[in-house]
């Protein structure tokens, strides 16, 4: 049995090797969660790589050359994450890598990334301090920093709050930070948090959270919780009694269409912030949101859209080199030309990387009107 | 507040309970910790979602149709990986690790067919309107899963008590062999307890499905952690136990948030089993002596 | 050649890698299951010893061998607190315990400040070479084969044939369970620190539920029988996800179908040794 399965592995490597042996396209790695509990990020966004792909290959590729995905899966485990960008870097020779989808996975794979001296792109890698691993590392996930005071202020302004609620994941990077600047925020407009709640990742009932919130009566609740989370506090608060007029008002896990399917009326009213949103009616963004849904048969989410305009402003800084041949090479001149890219036009608005490579790019305050996502202010 | 709180605890603690209900009973019969039972949730789940969004079915059919789901699948995974290790000598965990790699499986590919997205069974399948019974807001559909299941315990002790089959499953729970030398079909027992057990585990998963809108290829895994403790906490094996543990593990997160933190919720709740165990050492209905179907 | 054999071992040391912490998981896990007792709290020992060991080398700048021994003593030390109460206990209820330990730990984690909460500790410099984990290994193997006809290994080798008839021939059993305990806890932690070192970041995550059962599958699937059979299980375990990569989103579904067909063909598991009956 032991010497079968070593013969298997040596078989399965040799294999593996024999696959990867191919030449003069751009390669580029694309690892992400897709199976297991992750796999509703990682799969949306791989989903979007391979839209823009498709795109930008039908059109000719980039001077010529096609765009070939080489793609992973990382299960959203750091070892895996790790085993998946040495794959990339020493066998398949990729140009650049996209992904992991969570922060965690990039704090364990990024720095072999930045040591091997490639470029890592995340999209959806929001915690603090992962473009600090070095200067390999880019990203244009949404700067929630940026746009959430700016969401607590309009909703305070508009809705003439004294008194909220939070309630958040406790045990996720990304919730977590949602919640953390939200606090912020929420001190900065001076307005008085009557109580704080916490859930665990795969939480289905939220009914003693909320009839504690309930019993305080906020004026609005700020919620640091991903889509599904998210639906079911909603339509939860509702069932108990917590009316419309109290608004929920959440980070990045609100911007996507699932809120609206899963939450219905009770949704209606929700406020959130990012740069892009379904029913953005600028002319790029309804050609992007008609390719995917008639692609994939379902409409994108915020993951997919940044992982779309990624593809496009990789593609920007890849259009501004010329390829040598030299995978190690071109790997250098990539990142200092990525490093450039200025006032790229994508389905998010206009994009720019600053000085930390992260993203800068405006962000609109919205909210669900008629199961729309709309402005609510500029 | 006390009372809704209540009442959210006992919602909680049914839904629990449903979930226990199967899994113990697999466990008082082929003693074995089937860590499929999540992947058999979920798929009733589907299979009840399903009915309901293709032939626009009501309640009733909705669950049966979970649990007939659930039931083949229990019943495809006890002939398939639990079976043909109770002929053999085998270690008492290897049966618990067959099962694991069945909801690898299923889930996987449950995954490749349904993706990974969440879904919802249709807004108007259950009337969203709360009453009132004192300061309680309670739905329809959140007094129906406390009844089912407190109907269905009673109905599986009276089942295991009162008929020629439940007493030849209780027969076959004390001693395969003895029940064996009695004429009594031991190896149809086990295939029946699988199937209605499992079919249990589709009702809970149809029922879950409907209450909290969130129905994805994972939903199985949070449950089956903390089932896992309830039907220790009740008692291997003890339908009672099921019930009792439930609304115990039910109580103990939903005051742990009322009244003390959601921070520490898992950890109160888990400390307590942690106690309670410490010190009853079989559970609450459990003794290492005689085992109650 | 040497360029194949190069480009192989970049890409695919960290596999090697996390093959061998892996296998010290196992072998934390067998010397419990050695005396009869179902623990699932290794995983959490791991964290114990993962967080410990990179927060001595990344706040008191301690040498990676003390950082190690760090991570090793701690859980250790939890061990022996809550081994007395808990193996009282036993088979499925110590399991329950252990579990809810572990339950009990990950909160704590997540609610510290020290260890970063669910954000996680990044940034743990990577101080594991090959020859640390090789080391470590060897000495393991060296302590399981010198166990095997020590008085202490049959000692547990009595608890686990029949504990009752073991502490009626004059055998300290709760003492001997405590301490095979407290040794799995500790192998378990420093194969969390270690681990730590080369993947640069921790969070309460990892060492939760499932990574519980997963070590619990490395040692069964392997065999019980002699520490052999967990080492083997935890290899094939760790690299066969890898060598189904080519299966694409579905080959978590082949890798569940290898486990039940291994177990339902040997449920004793790969490695079984005859016994002398």
């Amino acid at each position: 049995m032991k010497i079968f399965i070593r013969i298997t592995v040596f078989v399965a490597f040799v294999l593996s090797l024999a696959f990867t042996a191919q030449a003069a396209e751009i390669k580029i790695g694309v690892t992400e969660a897709l199976t297991g509990p992750v796999a509703k990020y990682g799969v949306p966004i791989k989903n979007g790589f391979v839209l823009a792909a498709d795109e930008i290959n039908a059109a000719g590729g980039i001077k010529g050359n096609k765009i070939v995905l080489v793609i992973e899966d990382e299960q959203a485990k750091k070892e895996e994450a790790i085993n998946v960008f040495k794959k990339f870097i020493f066998q398949d020779k990729v140009l650049a890598i996209f992904g992991p989808t969570l922060s965690n996975s990039a704090f364990a794979s990024d720095p072999i990334a930045n040591k091997e001296k490639i470029v890592v792109f995340g999209t959806s890698n929001t915690a603090e301090g992962i473009t600090d691993i070095g200067p390999y590392v880019f990203r244009n996930s949404v700067a929630e920093a940026d746009i959430l005071p700016i969401v607590t202020k309009v909703a305070t302004k508009k809705l003439g709050l004294k008194k909220v609620a939070i309630i958040y994941g406790n045990d996720d990077s990304m919730t977590k930070s949602t919640y953390e600047i939200f606090l912020r925020s929420i001190k900065a407009e001076k307005l008085e948090v009557v109580d704080t709640e916490t859930f665990a990742k795969g939480d289905i009932d939220f009914s003693a959270q909320l009839t504690k919130i309930k019993s305080l009566n906020p004026d609005a609740v700020f919620c640091g919780a991903l889509v599904e989370e998210a639906s079911n506090i909603i339509l939860q608060a509702r069932k108990l009694g917590i009316p419309n007029k109290i608004r929920f008002i959440g980070g990045n896990g609100f911007n996507s269409a699932k809120l609206i399917e899963i939450g219905g009326a009770a949704a209606e009213g929700s406020i959130s912030g990012s740069p892009w949103f379904l029913d953005d009616p600028s002319k790029i963004n309804q050609t992007f949101v008609k390719a995917y849904t008639k692609k994939y048969g379902m409409a994108p989410d915020q993951f997919a859209a940044q992982a779309y305009d990624a593809l496009y402003i990789m593609a920007e800084g890849i259009k501004a080199i010329s390829l040598s041949g030299n995978v190690e090479k071109d790997r250098t001149t990539l990142r200092d030309a990525l490093a450039k890219v200025k006032n790229f036009k994508g389905v998010g608005g206009l994009f720019s990387f600053n000085e930390s490579r992260d993203a800068e790019q405006k962000g609109r305050v919205l909210y669900i009107k008629n199961g729309k996502f709309a402005i609510y202010a500029e | 507040m006390f009372l809704q709180q209540f009442a959210n605890a006992l919602v909680l603690g049914s839904v629990y309970a449903l979930f226990a209900l199967g899994f113990t009973l697999i466990f008082g019969v082929l003693e074995v910790i089937t860590l499929a039972h999540g992947a058999v949730f979920m798929i009733g789940a589907f299979a009840g979602l399903a009915v309901v969004t293709k032939f626009n079915a009501g309640l009733i059919p909705a669950i049966l149709v979970g649990m007939m789901a659930s039931g083949i699948l229990g019943w495809l995974i006890d002939l398939l990986a639990i079976r043909p290790l109770r002929k053999r000598k085998f270690h008492h965990l290897a049966p618990m690790i067959a099962t694991i790699g069945c909801a690898t499986f299923v889930i996987s590919i449950s995954q490749g067919v349904f993706g990974a997205e969440i879904y919802r069974f249709p807004f108007d399948f259950m009337p969203a309107t709360s009453y009132n019974f004192w300061a309680m807001q309670l739905t329809l559909l959140q007094i129906i899963i406390v009844g089912v299941a407190l109907a269905l315990m009673l109905i599986i002790i009276f089942l295991l008590n009162r008929t020629k089959w439940g007493k030849a499953v209780r027969a076959v729970a004390e001693t395969p062999r003895t029940a064996a030398l009695l004429g009594i079909p031991v190896e149809r027992v086990f295939q029946l307890t699988s199937f209605s057990a499992s079919a249990l585990g589709g009702a809970a998963g149809v029922l879950t499905g409907i209450n909290f809108n969130a129905i994805h290829t994972f939903m199985g895994g949070p449950i089956m952690h903390r089932g896992i403790a309830v039907i220790i906490l009740g008692g291997m094996g003890d339908i009672r136990g099921a019930v009792v543990g439930g609304l115990i593990l039910g109580f103990a997160e939903i005051m742990s948030v009322a009244y003390l933190s959601s921070d520490f919720r898992d950890a109160i709740s888990f400390g307590l089993l942690f106690i309670i165990l410490l010190v009853r050492p079989a559970g609450i209905f459990g003794s290492n002596i005689e085992r109650k179907g | 050649m040497t360029e194949f054999l190069m480009s192989f071992w970049q890409t695919y040391n960290t596999l090697f890698y996390t093959v061998l912490v892996h296998g010290m998981l196992a072998l934390s896990i067998y010397i419990t299951l050695a005396c009869g007792q179902l623990s699932l709290g290794n995983a959490a020992f791991m964290g114990i010893g993962a967080y410990t060991a990179a927060l001595f080398t990344l706040k008191l700048n301690a040498p990676f061998g003390l950082s190690l021994l760090a991570g090793g003593m701690l859980p250790a030390f939890v061990a022996l607190i809550i081994g007395v109460p808990t193996l009282r206990l036993s088979g499925v209820y110590l399991a329950m315990a252990t579990l809810g330990f572990g339950e009990v730990v990950r909160v704590v984690f997540l609610n510290m400040s020290i260890t970063g909460g669910s954000v996680g500790l990044n940034g743990v410099p990577p101080k594991t070479e090959l020859w640390h984990l090789l080391l470590v290994m060897g000495v393991l193997i060296y302590f399981f084969l010198k166990l095997k006809n020590s008085r202490f290994g049959r000692a547990l080798e009595a608890i686990r044939e029949d504990e009752v008839a073991a502490a009626v021939m004059g055998i300290k059993t709760t003492s001997f369970k405590v301490w095979a305990f407290v040794i799995g806890a500790f192998i378990a932690g420093v194969a969390g620190g270690l681990n730590a070192h080369f993947t640069f970041f921790l969070s309460p995550r990892e060492y939760g539920f499932d990574f519980a059962v997963d070590i619990l599958t490395f040692a069964i699937l392997g065999g019980t029988g002699t520490f052999w059979g967990p080492l083997v299980g935890s290899t094939i375990l760790t690299i066969l996800p890898e060598m189904l990569r080519f299966l694409g989103s579905y080959r978590l579904a082949l890798n569940g179908l290898i486990l039940v067909l291994v177990v339902v063909y040997l449920p004793n598991g790969i490695i079984t040794v005859k016994k002398k009956d």
